[in-house]
């Protein structure tokens, strides 16, 4: 009788913990498609589900990720690491592409033709030991938006070509500004801490700067990045012509935002912000101009490349039923469709000459030649971990904590530290 | 002024200052999620109360705040009750029992107890992976009862050693088994002992954020905390109206729950040493 | 002892045993293990012995995790043990709505550590949150304050918002030992003619020591393993200013590297289990267990 009981004492947790895993995870056998990204994009997203979904009858639900880069990843690491079968498809930063592929997580994808597609792109960051494991859905740059018309009112003619010149016309236009808005900043950029950071840090460094990649070295140290790691310092604190939030709030919708209420005269952001920037409630509608990034005295221009790939879970209970998918959103019509409603770049170069997205984006013609030449971050698998470093160091000169001179020395040690524990030499 | 007045001063500026200082977060937290602007306390900026935060959290399908409400009161509500029986029938055995080790044992727990998150997570990541529990109520029902054990314990031991042996002896004289005298003698008396322990148990785990962060993945197991730390919105910007719109609706019902039973949980917390 | 006593005590103990193993003993272990190891998602797998900490021994970002934690530990927990001591003295008294103030205090404990994180993330936003508000209206000073832009105010922002989160649970352990000294010792006291101050000094200080050292014992092992704080409000920012020890652990595993990670789990376990040495040896304990 005693034992009995006893047992029961134990059967039921056990019994009680098989009911939960029934419970909790679904049934269907569908491909469910993780992406995160901010609401416009998610709208986006959920047309282009539904039109696979229609067209090919195959179910297919969005697991929806954080906005946040950084989440987006740890998300997807432990569901991968874990082996979990769930999500079957997902959108990578093309910062972590590597980490992904090397790890081992991404399903070759098969009958696929590559050549329409960015080609340097392809062959940096989505082949993986011979085989295709990820596509470009869509291509991101750097770009430089203004308001023409404060820069025609004080008679400038056209975009700064140089960092120099967007320094010298924010102290011109701004103290004007000012007096009606006193919230008005010169130029504002993504500072905070994260992968943004690094995008804008790159841009301002120029050509010449950057990730020094040498005898297996990943360097940071050296003098134009020293350079722009001081400006970037300067335009908050000395110039005082960018907001002290920047290292601390200034991700890419608090930058977009900031811009499109009328309160800046130059953002760096990405392509996206153009169609909302010319959105029927924006403050600068009509009145924004896309320019390439400014370059750094002496060197040329650098765009960052970003971007976003899609792969194909190798835990997948549903690979046909993805590729499928994966086949769909990288197709000419799957890739204009996001062109004309969301005003994406797509992957896929051939759309840059097609004659309606011509007439809808005229600005594409630019873009194309920009991702074309834009500057990759190191496709390694533990960018993540340097990036970090990096990332904290800048952030932190920022923040008055360390002199560039500082930061940069010591974010090469760390990040020779880090390559010599992964015996990566 | 003399001696008793400055007390009285002093206690009431006291009271005064918990009071607020505990209050004010609480209550600015309250008010954004009601208003209209979040900068609301700006000179400019009036202060225009909405329900439309309420009702874009509560009704917005892909914020998924429902399923994170959901999931967090069903594992904090598993993890309490699991925890009350292990925990009950272990303190029993310590309050009545006698077997070699007692003392270690107590120590060993009480050590194990201080064993921080972050040292057991990665092999709890492990676990569950290979148990196949990753992002089910499983992966976090079983280590937060890990967690509350040895506060439980150390809660209802002492409340059943309170309770006369008497008792016990009454109902095995009467030929119970040991297991009937705990369930059918000792649980009745203690209950308001063992109430406590369960919500202690619950809000514990209804607060706590790294396993959740590591041990799910999504809105079919993930909890509140979790959903609160990565909410986003609809709108782009940081929606604190929506994010504090949120918070109120998660906490409302714990803090009610600790408003209402403020007595047991202190009792519980300290032992029954606070007096009335 | 009756050897089907024995049998019984271990039948009813074996639950909390098997979950107490299986999910936290066998945990600790594994984790130590595993620091032997380069456990990389990208590398293969291998033993490299002590590398890993030899690795930590010259990572700079993990020296000032250290760093900052010991600051956060030896800032915050003698703030918070000293604010919930007045808490506790405050309401040892009676007073008329005592219990609403005693409701009070149970408030911040009981609301989750992320949404504490997010309300003081609003309270210190730069252009509206509730603390520069606080400073204008106050007439203290009229420009506002970057709270979470320096390393020092960062750094105080989190000793702000944790102290409101946990001084109501170090005062309600307080508020238990001040309820267990007898009152005649005060009216004794008060007879000798002591004040207010001595009487705190003499009587209760000396009676409270014990659950004093409880008090501070526990703070320090939960202040050691802050993360959910700083996740929510800083990330470790500026600059890396505000990287706890949990939070470089995580960090690793986010990043793939879990041998690393938990190398970095094993230093805090180390130091959590010397301080909870160190505590129990100052002999308190044996009499609350017992």
């Amino acid at each position: 009788m005693r034992g009995k009981i006893r047992r029961i004492k134990f059967i039921l947790p056990l019994i009680l913990s098989h009911l939960l895993i029934c419970c909790s995870s679904s049934q269907e056998a569908r491909v469910i498609f993780a992406v995160g990204g901010t609401p416009a994009e998610l709208k986006g997203w959920e047309q282009l589900v539904n039109g696979f979904q229609w067209r090919s009858g195959i179910p297919i639900e969005i697991l929806l990720l954080p906005a946040d880069t950084d989440q987006q990843r740890q998300s997807l690491i432990i569901s991968l690491e874990a082996g979990v079968k769930n999500p079957d498809v997902f959108l990578m930063d093309v910062g972590w592409l590597a980490l992904f592929s090397h790890s081992g997580w991404l399903e070759p994808l098969k009958g696929i033709d590559t050549a329409p597609f960015f080609s340097k792109v392809i062959e940096l960051s989505d082949t993986y030991q011979g085989n295709l494991v990820a596509l470009p859905m869509y291509m991101d740059g750097g770009l430089l938006y203004y308001r023409k018309d404060l820069l025609n009112a004080s008679g400038i003619s056209g975009p700064p070509k140089t960092w120099e010149n967007l320094l010298s016309t924010s102290l011109l236009i701004q103290p004007g500004m000012r007096r009606e808005r006193p919230d008005f900043y010169g130029f504002v950029w993504q500072g905070a801490e994260y992968e943004g950071l690094i995008c804008d840090f790159l841009e301002f460094a120029g050509s010449n700067g950057g990730f020094i990649l040498k005898d297996g070295l990943i360097r940071v140290n050296t003098p134009e990045n020293r350079h722009a790691v001081q400006f970037m310092h300067d335009l908050i604190w000395k110039y005082k012509i960018s907001p002290p939030t920047t290292y601390t709030e200034m991700k890419e919708e608090q930058v977009r935002r900031y811009f499109q209420r009328g309160d800046a005269l130059y953002e760096r952001n990405w392509p996206y912000a153009w169609n909302l920037h010319e959105d029927e409630e924006s403050e600068v509608r009509n009145r924004t101009g896309i320019a390439p990034i400014p370059a750094p005295r002496g060197a040329e221009s650098v765009s960052t490349l970003g971007g976003w790939h899609i792969g194909v879970s190798r835990f997948s209970d549903a690979k046909p039923e993805a590729l499928e998918f994966v086949k769909y959103v990288t197709s000419y019509m799957g890739q204009k469709k996001m062109v004309l409603l969301l005003g994406w770049n797509p992957g896929r170069q051939d759309l840059y000459l097609d004659r309606e997205v011509i007439e809808k984006m005229p600005h594409f013609s630019k873009l194309k030649e920009i991702f074309q030449n834009a500057g990759p971050r190191p496709m390694v698998p533990y960018y993540a971990q340097v990036s970090k470093i990096v990332q904290t160091k800048i952030n932190g000169v920022l923040a008055g904590r360390y002199s560039s001179d500082q930061a940069l020395k010591e974010a090469d040690e760390e990040i020779a530290a880090l390559l010599k524990r992964y015996r990566i030499e | 002024m003399t001696e008793e007045r400055l007390q009285k001063l002093l206690l009431t500026l006291g009271a005064f200052f918990t009071f607020l200082f505990c209050l004010s977060p609480f209550i600015y937290m309250l008010f954004t999620g009601v208003s209209l602007r979040p900068d609301f306390l700006r000179p400019d900026i009036p202060f225009v109360p909405t329900l439309s935060h309420l009702d874009a959290v509560l009704t917005s399908e892909s914020m998924h705040f429902l399923s994170f409400l959901r999931n967090s009161l069903i594992v904090s509500a598993l993890s309490a009750i699991l925890t009350v029986f292990i925990a009950s029938s272990a303190a029993y055995a310590v309050t009545r029992l006698s077997f070699p080790g007692k003392k270690f044992l107590m120590i060993a727990i009480l050590a194990i107890s201080m064993f921080p998150e972050v040292s057991i997570v990665n092999y709890l990541f492990k676990l569950m992976s290979a148990m196949g529990w990753i992002n089910t109520y499983p992966a976090l029902v079983f280590p937060y009862v890990a967690w509350t054990l040895p506060l439980s314990l150390w809660i209802l031991s002492s409340y059943f050693a309170r309770i006369p042996q008497d008792l016990d002896k009454a109902g095995l004289v009467d030929g119970c088994s040991r297991l009937r005298v705990l369930l059918k003698i000792i649980f009745p008396v203690a209950a308001p002992g063992i109430f406590s322990t369960g919500l202690l148990a619950f809000i514990l785990a209804f607060n706590e954020f790294l396993f959740a962060l590591m041990l799910t993945t999504d809105y079919s197991a993930r909890t509140i905390p979790v959903g609160i730390a990565f909410f986003q919105g609809m709108h782009g910007r940081i929606p604190w109206g929506e994010i504090m719109a949120a918070a109120t609706i998660t906490t409302i019902p714990v803090v009610i729950l600790t408003v209402i039973f403020q007595r047991r949980i202190i009792q519980g917390l300290t032992r029954g040493a606070v007096k009335e | 002892m009756s050897k089907s006593e024995v049998r019984e005590g271990l039948a009813f103990l074996m639950p909390l045993i098997l979950v107490l193993v299986i999910f936290i003993l066998l945990g600790v272990l594994f984790t130590v293990m595993d620091s032997f190891f380069r456990d990389v998602t990208y590398l293969p797998k291998k033993f490299i012995g002590l590398e890993n900490y030899a690795a930590l021994f010259g990572d700079r970002a993990f020296r000032q995790s250290i760093e900052f934690t010991f600051l956060f530990v030896l800032v915050s927990v003698p703030l918070e043990v000293f604010i919930g001591l007045v808490i506790a003295l405050v309401l040892n008294e009676s007073f008329p709505l005592r219990g609403a103030v005693r409701a009070s205090i149970l408030i911040p404990w009981a609301i989750p550590n992320a949404v504490t994180g997010r309300i003081f993330e609003l309270i210190y936003n730069y252009s509206y949150g509730g603390a520069n508000y606080l400073l204008r209206t106050l007439h203290i000073s009229s420009d506002p304050v970057h709270w979470l832009g320096d390393p020092a105010g960062a750094f105080f922002s989190l000793v702000l918002a944790d102290a409101w989160k946990t001084t109501p649970f170090a005062a309600i352990i307080l508020l238990a030992g001040l309820s267990a000294i007898p009152s005649d010792l005060y009216a004794q006291a008060r007879v000798d003619r002591a004040g207010f101050m001595q009487r705190l000094v003499k009587v209760t200080l000396p009676l409270l020591k014990p659950v004093l050292v409880v008090t501070f014992l526990f703070r320090t092992i939960q202040a050691l393993q802050i993360f959910d704080i700083i996740y929510v409000l800083t990330k470790g920012g500026p600059g890396g200013s505000t990287m706890s020890l949990s939070m470089y652990g995580y960090l690793s595993f986010s990043a793939g590297d879990f041998g690393y990670g938990s190398a970095i789990s094993v230093i805090l376990f180390l130091m959590a289990f010397g301080f909870s040495l160190g505590y129990l040896r100052l002999g308190a304990f044996g009499k609350e267990i017992s």
